[in-house]
């Protein structure tokens, strides 16, 4: 069986500060593999048996290998780049349509693909569902378990409201949420070994995909305009150091 | 003007679409021609399986009827249940309900939903297709823009309409930035997060269309268990009007401290992303952009360090007092009063004292 991660490289949104104008403080913040792929391919190697593979895959600057590398050093057996300056800008169209050309072209095999819930920079979570509707094949969201069962899987959804399990073709797309999914031990015998894993990179020509399919050219949605917003307090201060007066005082300003 | 090669004149040699000078305009063939808004209504079923139309899918109603007077189409997926559905649906505005009717369709099948919703844009050709931004919104949304070859916005917190263009904002980078965004092409698509819009006030007389339409498909998912979740009112953290929140600053002996001064308050416990991941809390009491957008009268935060993540679920929050031990904490750019100190000792004394 094989199993195709996709994972996205993101800034380390938990240190992101705003300065005194309320723009974001970008300098010295580091990238990391997105807290809910890396999630996901947890999930994925749990469920691994000797003879699988889990293949991983992100669409980024040539800086993203590191996250890759870092795939590789958790325990996925091989990793693909998708870097071309062509690829810069994509909206959720352009990013699902450059994925769904990978998946049929350079792993058309997939048993599953799994992402996570969403990444923690963007918080749409809408990759997974696009993909999945472009390659024709079910779609499984929100996953708080995931088993085998025989040939196939079993799976829980959280929808918030209500939670149902649901059996899983081979072929399909998953978005992990967090829950109770296979951890297992990390290995330092496996961190060693994959410094020397190779890293394969493909560009938009490698994967046949047209110069207005992918990027900001194959985008549907345009951004318009932004700005930053800020909201003011009048942001005192209180010397709680004794907790007893500390909750007098707090019970005060109820 | 023409070649003079016929007597009339009107044709022209640099027009190359060959209709008469000015039909093209007035009949903007060039143009799409798609105008109203396609909302799905999304159905809540309790456990018995009576069924509800969700507060997003009215918020949604309520602000396309303000902001704009074209045509609104609602689709429902469900069967003979929904029956009871239609004299509020149209009350909040809707003129034309497509009922995809097959009790195969009453779970949730987003391949099917996609479908159906994609068939029945194609006939009524909408200018915007509007869906919450539910999990099951989120979901549904992407698939149906893949179906359709268009753009889509999620979690849009505005929607604003220059003809028939939607302008669409979102909130980026934990809420530091709001980004308005376009869609390049018709229709234009976007999930609205819940609470964005007020609730509408019903019209008793309105009246309208429905229309019963199959679904001819087989994408249906093999569904073994579903189990009902129910949130009760006291525990919804979006309606809450006190909320004490914890973060990961406070030692886990101190939730049913917590829960004791939010009952004292008349209010409820939230939490960071941090505690669901620790797994102390479910996520349903998650703030924050991953969580949910709260608008509590008082936001207590306990030991919360105030990610840009965490700080954009409380803007809306009427007042904000956290407790933390550390005065350079990034909560204190957003809050009334910052309260230094031990936030499981000040928990206590404040759970004795009330």
């Amino acid at each position: 069986m094989r199993f195709v991660v996709a994972v996205k490289q993101v800034p380390d949104t938990t240190l992101i500060r705003v300065d005194e104008h309320g723009s974001l403080i970008r300098q010295g913040i580091p990238a990391i593999l997105d807290p809910y792929a890396e999630h996901a391919l947890e999930a994925v190697l749990g469920l691994k048996k000797p003879g699988d593979t889990v293949t991983v895959v992100t669409m980024g600057p040539p800086q993203a290998e590191a996250v890759l590398r870092r795939c590789l050093e958790i325990g996925a057996d091989e990793a693909y780049l998708l870097a071309d300056a062509a690829f810069a800008g994509a909206d959720v169209h352009a990013t699902a349509k450059t994925l769904s050309v990978f998946v049929k072209r350079v792993v058309p095999d997939a048993t599953l693909i799994i992402c996570g819930k969403q990444a923690a920079d963007g918080d749409t979570g809408e990759v997974p569902a696009e993909l999945a509707q472009m390659l024709g094949i079910s779609q499984f969201c929100y996953v708080t378990q995931l088993k085998r069962n025989g040939d196939g899987f079993l799976v829980t959804q959280d929808y918030g409201d209500e939670q149902r399990d649901c059996r899983v073709p081979a072929g399909s797309v998953l978005s992990v949420a967090e829950g109770d999914l296979n951890r297992r031990l990390p290995s330092i015998k496996r961190y060693l070994e994959a410094t020397a894993l190779p890293i394969t990179v493909l560009n938009r020509v490698q994967l046949m995909l047209g110069a207005y399919s992918v990027g900001l050219k194959g985008s549907r949605t345009k951004i318009v305009e932004s700005h930053a917003v800020r909201t003011v307090r009048t942001g005192k201060i209180f010397d709680g150091t004794d907790p007893v007066k500390a909750a007098a005082h707090l019970k005060e300003m109820l | 003007m023409g070649c003079e090669s016929c007597a009339s004149g009107t044709c022209s040699l640099e027009k190359k679409d060959g209709l008469p000078p000015g039909m093209l305009e007035q009949y903007r063939l060039s143009q799409s021609r798609a105008d109203g808004t396609l909302i799905w209504l999304e159905v809540q079923r309790d456990a018995a399986g009576t069924p509800r139309l969700a507060e997003v899918s009215r918020e949604i109603l309520g602000h396309v009827k303000a902001m704009d007077d074209s045509r609104v189409y609602g689709v429902v997926f469900g069967h003979n249940e929904l029956k009871p559905l239609y004299g509020e649906i149209f009350s909040l505005g809707v003129e034309t309900l497509y009922e995809v009717h097959d009790r195969r369709l009453i779970p949730f099948q987003p391949e099917a939903y996609a479908e159906s919703i994609a068939q029945i844009a194609v006939r009524v050709e909408p200018a915007a297709i509007l869906l919450g931004a539910t999990p099951r919104g989120r979901e549904l949304g992407p698939r149906v823009a893949a179906l359709l070859d268009t753009g889509l916005t999620a979690d849009c917190t505005g929607l604003a309409v220059e003809g028939r263009i939607l302008r669409m904002t979102r909130p980026a980078f934990g809420g530091n930035l709001l980004a308005t965004i376009e869609c390049t092409g018709f229709p234009q698509m976007a999930t609205i997060r819940p609470g964005t819009f007020p609730l509408p006030a019903p019209q008793p007389d309105a009246e309208g269309t429905v229309i019963y339409w199959q679904y001819c498909g087989n994408s249906f998912k093999d569904i073994v268990a579903s189990r009902p979740v129910t949130v009760g009112a006291d525990q919804d953290i979006t309606k809450a009007k006190v909320l004490v929140a914890l973060g990961a600053g406070v030692k886990r002996s101190s939730i049913p401290i917590a829960e004791s001064v939010a009952r004292k308050l008349g209010g409820t416990v939230a939490c960071s992303r941090k505690l669901v991941e620790l797994g102390w809390f479910p996520a349903s009491r998650q703030v924050g952009q991953s969580g949910k957008n709260v608008a509590p009268d008082i936001y207590l935060a306990f030991g919360i360090s105030g990610s840009v993540q965490h700080l954009a679920g409380i803007t809306a929050a009427k007042r904000i007092i956290a407790v933390n031990r550390d005065p350079g904490a990034q909560i204190g750019e957003v809050t009334d009063e910052l309260i230094v100190g031990d936030a499981d000792a000040i928990l206590a004394e404040l759970d004795k004292t009330l």
